[in-house]
């Protein structure tokens, strides 16, 4: 992105003067770029004094410019545009579309007045009149008000920018110093190695500490020069939104967020097509028109959400919008038609799969070609871009809901912190970035099994796939394979595995340079990098490792299955699910065999006791599930009616989605772990809701069997390791979190508060002597008081 | 002008490599294997903190493995696309001047000793196979398939 200036026709000449115009000329350039969000978020909010004032400083700052400059027809036009802002900010005219429409038609000419001048060329005759008229109120005639003007001029600050300094630099000569610092890096790390090894003075040994870590300051410096916020590239999306949308019709409010994050300024140059492209598509195919969206329900107004984040050396990006969705059947027709795919591939493909057929050449789901997107661009040159970068694009979708597409690419590629880690006797560097955690595998948090060669480890509930590092290079392991340490790996998409390693090493801070052709080829490695005792190390690339260990993506999400069901060849039996929107907005399924009916009661029917919610159904009280960490409706409560045959339940939804069909082994598989299992419909991650689960909670007990409940602080760790067993020897079962009906509770702090439905209560004291202010309770090691207190409380019924 | 020449042995033979092709030669300090890599990547060494990607000659020619994969072998270091390699060498023999432009080879070389060069040169040692050294870095194309 090298820009060549050339300053010819230049009204005064001299070096200072070009240096003066090109800083007048970068200035107005990035004033403009950042004007067009202002005037579009003004137009939404004209009561918005700040903005206008920028706005209008903007205009007053390249007025004046022009005139010292000698462009007259810039100076006229950034005049008349002052003028009208005036009079809006006197409260003389109210800012309508017509109005913005005109500023930023004007916005456009200053724009390519400014780009001719800088390329040396002649500016196009005209045209600047037309502009002007355009500012005019459509009703009105014209009433010059310059007098007032020139009042408003004496308040305005003359620059809006002064502060600033800055001087404008060529990438390629940025290029050229961040890859010396690197060399210099790498040549520091030499010598560090070399004094170590030669017992040289120890009179070096300052100099060269000071030269180090001048080095890493030169190094931060530099890495800083590259990065620049998104901002300059958000601040043009909201004007882009806007034109698409009054061109086709649509009404699209947008959102931009993450404008603060920063990236490799060659990195933002990168992303800015594909972005306006996916922009483009999301406005042109993705939002409904205004009639339609109110035929379906939702509102006119289309929301199109731009989101920036930093994720370790990576920046997400999420463009989401609220429109129809993604029509896979249509995606996979055309791909049959296009030959793709084979209509019998297309059959075994999975919702997510068939939405991404966007990605393939040739493939654009547009009725017709539009003037806005379908111009022979498509998806597959748009992630083609972003994956030659190293980065990934994903895109998710909800037929009706809407279609999310994730951007990621990464910060930089020079330097980037890593952990080293050994196999057969060889090191590698692993992004740091990637690695969620490390577990030793003979520690108690992880259980491995191996079956048919594939691993699996279970980490706290979680069950990985397993890779061997060793395996996947082909290297003898020198460990035995229970003394390996297992790095859990999260791929770009968020799913994790993990991967068997013999050793762990250091965490590092490399310099990571592209490997040859022939070794990225492998799909391996990402890159290579000199570790600080001077040997060549390959930085692994995560996702080419799960790729080469045979982990499908699709795998990876329903690991729970491979846990559970050894015969993976065995044939998918399916099951009904339910699947509807919770209280708390998550996405969420239960099994359709237990939803009885749904049903809708007014708020009147709720009763709240405590922490247990129970609704009135006709003449039956039954308690309510779902309503943890959800808002309850001003009015009217929607809720399903599950029923295990003999009991019923309600559980409170907000919406319902329809009926789906997910693989039983996996519904089987929730039931009987722990936690709630989470998979995907629609490609959508969804909350598995366990009824077996649900109705232990929810429906009280027979009584019979009951036994006694006892409430222990589940965050008190003494009190679950210690007196837990005891109580439950005693014949009590722990009560779970928000029962609201207990027989006991053990309390051991003294200022912990008497639980709400304990019948009575213990309290346990720090100290043997009976001090006056804890009455009655017993010293938390004195067993056998503790034991005749729990007799007491049962009433010594023989337990 | 005629081009310089680096004389060299690779796979017990005598060739010559473009002195402008080459941008010195060196005693590989170490090599680190690259495992799964095309057969004739030969791994990685070091020279003055740079990485260089070490290629077997012999492998690329289609004549197994050389004898040299190991510290301490003689390599002609070359940058090719941005990417810095060390070439290994059985031996380093001498520097000599072209004495007439490459002339196709003769069908008399076995292995992909055709492939991988620009033709004959006359040197004062007589004819020699002018090596060609970004055909020798991409590999046979079954190696690079691979």
């Amino acid at each position: 992105m090298v820009k060549t200036f050339a300053f010819i026709s230049l009204p005064i000449r001299g070096a200072w003067m070009d240096d003066l115009f090109a800083d007048f000329l970068a200035e107005t350039r990035e004033m403009l770029e950042a004007l067009g969000g202002e005037l579009v978020a003004w137009e939404d909010d004209p009561g918005d004094r700040a903005r206008l004032d920028a706005i209008f400083r903007f205009f007053h700052t390249v007025k004046g410019n022009c005139g010292f400059f000698d462009f007259p027809r810039l100076e006229s036009l950034s005049h008349a545009v002052e003028d009208v802002l005036a009079d809006v900010r006197a409260d003389r005219r109210k800012p309508d579309f017509a109005l913005v429409s005109a500023v930023l038609a004007i916005v456009d000419r200053i724009g390519d007045m400014v780009d001719t001048i800088e390329g040396g060329g002649e500016l196009p005759d005209g045209g600047d009149d037309a502009l002007i008229v355009a500012l005019k109120p459509q009703a009105e005639l014209p009433v010059q008000t310059l007098q007032s003007l020139q009042a408003a001029d004496g308040t305005e600050p003359r620059d809006a920018s002064q502060g600033r300094r800055s001087i404008r630099l060529p990438v390629e000569l940025l290029d050229r110093v961040m890859s010396s610092v690197s060399d210099m890096v790498l040549a520091r790390n030499d010598l560090a190695r070399r004094l170590r090894e030669s017992s040289a003075e120890a009179v070096l040994h300052e100099p060269f500490e000071r030269l180090s870590s001048i080095i890493a300051d030169v190094r931060d410096a530099m890495t800083q020069t590259r990065m620049q916020p998104l901002e300059g590239l958000f601040s043009m999306l909201p004007r882009l939104a806007r034109d698409l949308s009054a061109e086709l019709g649509k009404q699209v409010k947008i959102e931009v967020d993450g404008s603060e994050v920063e990236l490799d300024r060659e990195m933002i140059e990168i992303i800015r097509n594909p972005l306006t492209h996916i922009i483009r598509n999301a406005v042109d195919h993705g939002i409904e028109k205004p009639e339609d969206r109110r035929a379906s329900g939702k509102r006119e107004t289309g929301l199109l959400s731009i989101s920036a984040r930093q994720s370790g050396n990576q920046i997400l990006i999420d463009i989401v919008d609220d429109g129809r969705g993604i029509d896979d059947g249509r995606l996979v027709e055309k791909a049959i038609a296009n030959g793709v795919i084979d209509a019998a591939a297309a059959a075994g493909l999975s919702r997510g799969e068939r939405v991404a057929l966007i990605f393939e050449p040739g493939i654009s789901t547009a009725e017709a070609v539009t003037a806005i997107s379908g111009r022979g661009v498509g998806m597959d040159v748009v992630r083609a871009n972003i994956e030659r970068v190293g980065g990934a694009l994903e895109v998710m979708s909800a037929p009706g809901q809407g279609t999310r597409l994730s951007l990621r690419v990464p910060l930089t590629l020079t330097i980037i912190p890593v952990l080293t880690v050994s196999s057969g006797g060889q090191r590698f560097a692993i992004p740091r970035s990637s690695v969620e955690e490390i577990v030793e595998i003979g520690s108690r948090a992880v259980e491995v099994t191996r079956h048919g060669g594939a691993m699996l480890a279970k980490i706290r509930n979680r069950r990985l796939p397993g890779l061997e590092l060793s395996d996947l290079l082909d290297l003898e392991s020198a460990v035995d394979s229970d003394e390996r340490t297992l790095v859990v790996l999260r791929l770009t998409d968020g799913k994790l595995f993990t991967l068997a390693v013999d050793r762990l090493h250091n965490h590092e801070e490399l310099v990571v340079k592209p490997a040859a052709p022939a070794i990225i080829a492998t799909g391996l490695y990402a890159g290579t990098t000199l570790t600080d005792d001077g040997h060549p190390t390959l930085l692994l690339e995560v996702a080419g490792l799960a790729k080469a260990g045979g982990l499908k993506l699709d795998a990876l999400e329903h690991s729970d299955r491979l846990a559970d069901t050894d015969e993976a060849a065995a044939p998918v039996r399916e099951t009904p699910v339910l699947l509807f929107i919770g209280l708390d907005g998550k996405r969420k399924a239960i099994p359709m065999a237990v939803v009885d009916r749904l049903e809708e009661v007014g708020i009147a029917a709720l009763e709240i006791q405590d922490d247990l919610t129970l609704v009135v159904i006709g003449d039956r009280v039954l308690p309510l599930a779902g309503t943890a960490g959800g808002l309850l409706p001003d009015h009217a409560l929607r809720l399903f009616l599950l029923t295990d045959g003999q009991r019923e339940i309600g559980y409170g939804i907000r919406e319902a989605l329809g009926v789906r069909h997910v693989d039983a082994a996996l519904v089987a598989a929730n039931a009987a772990s722990e936690t709630e299992g989470v998979l995907l419909v629609d490609a959508e991650a969804t909350t598995l809701i366990s009824p077996y689960k649900l109705f232990a909670r929810h429906a009280s007990a027979p009584a019979r069997d009951r036994r006694p409940a006892c409430h222990l602080a589940s965050d008190d760790p003494w009190l679950q390791n210690f007196v837990r067993p005891i109580v439950e020897a005693a014949g009590y079962r722990i009560a779970g979190a928000g029962e609201a009906d207990m027989d006991l509770a053990i309390l051991s702090m003294p200022d912990a508060l008497h639980p709400a439905g304990a019948r009575q209560v213990i309290r346990l004291r720090a100290t043997p002597g009976e001090p006056p202010d804890e009455p009655g309770s017993i010293y938390r090691y004195d067993h056998a008081g503790l034991l005749s207190a729990l007799r007491v409380s049962t009433g010594g019924s023989g337990q | 002008m005629n081009p310089l020449l680096l004389i060299v042995e690779i796979a017990g033979e005598k060739v010559a490599l473009r002195v402008d092709d080459i941008e010195s030669v060196a005693e590989l300090e170490l090599l680190t294997p690259v495992p799964r890599s095309p057969a004739h990547v030969a791994g990685l060494s070091t020279l003055r903190s740079r990485v260089l990607t070490v290629i077997d000659c012999q492998c690329a020619l289609g004549l197994g493995h050389s004898g040299q994969r190991q510290a301490g072998a003689s390599a002609a270091i070359a940058v090719h696309d941005g990417h810095a390699y060390a070439l290994l060498l059985d031996n380093v023999e001498d520097v000599a001047q072209a004495l007439s432009d490459p002339t196709p080879a003769g069908a008399r070389h076995g292995g992909n000793w055709e492939g991988m060069s620009h033709g004959i040169v006359e040197t004062k040692e007589g004819p020699l196979l002018l090596l060609d050294v970004a055909a020798l870095i991409e590999g046979i194309p079954e190696t690079r398939a691979a």
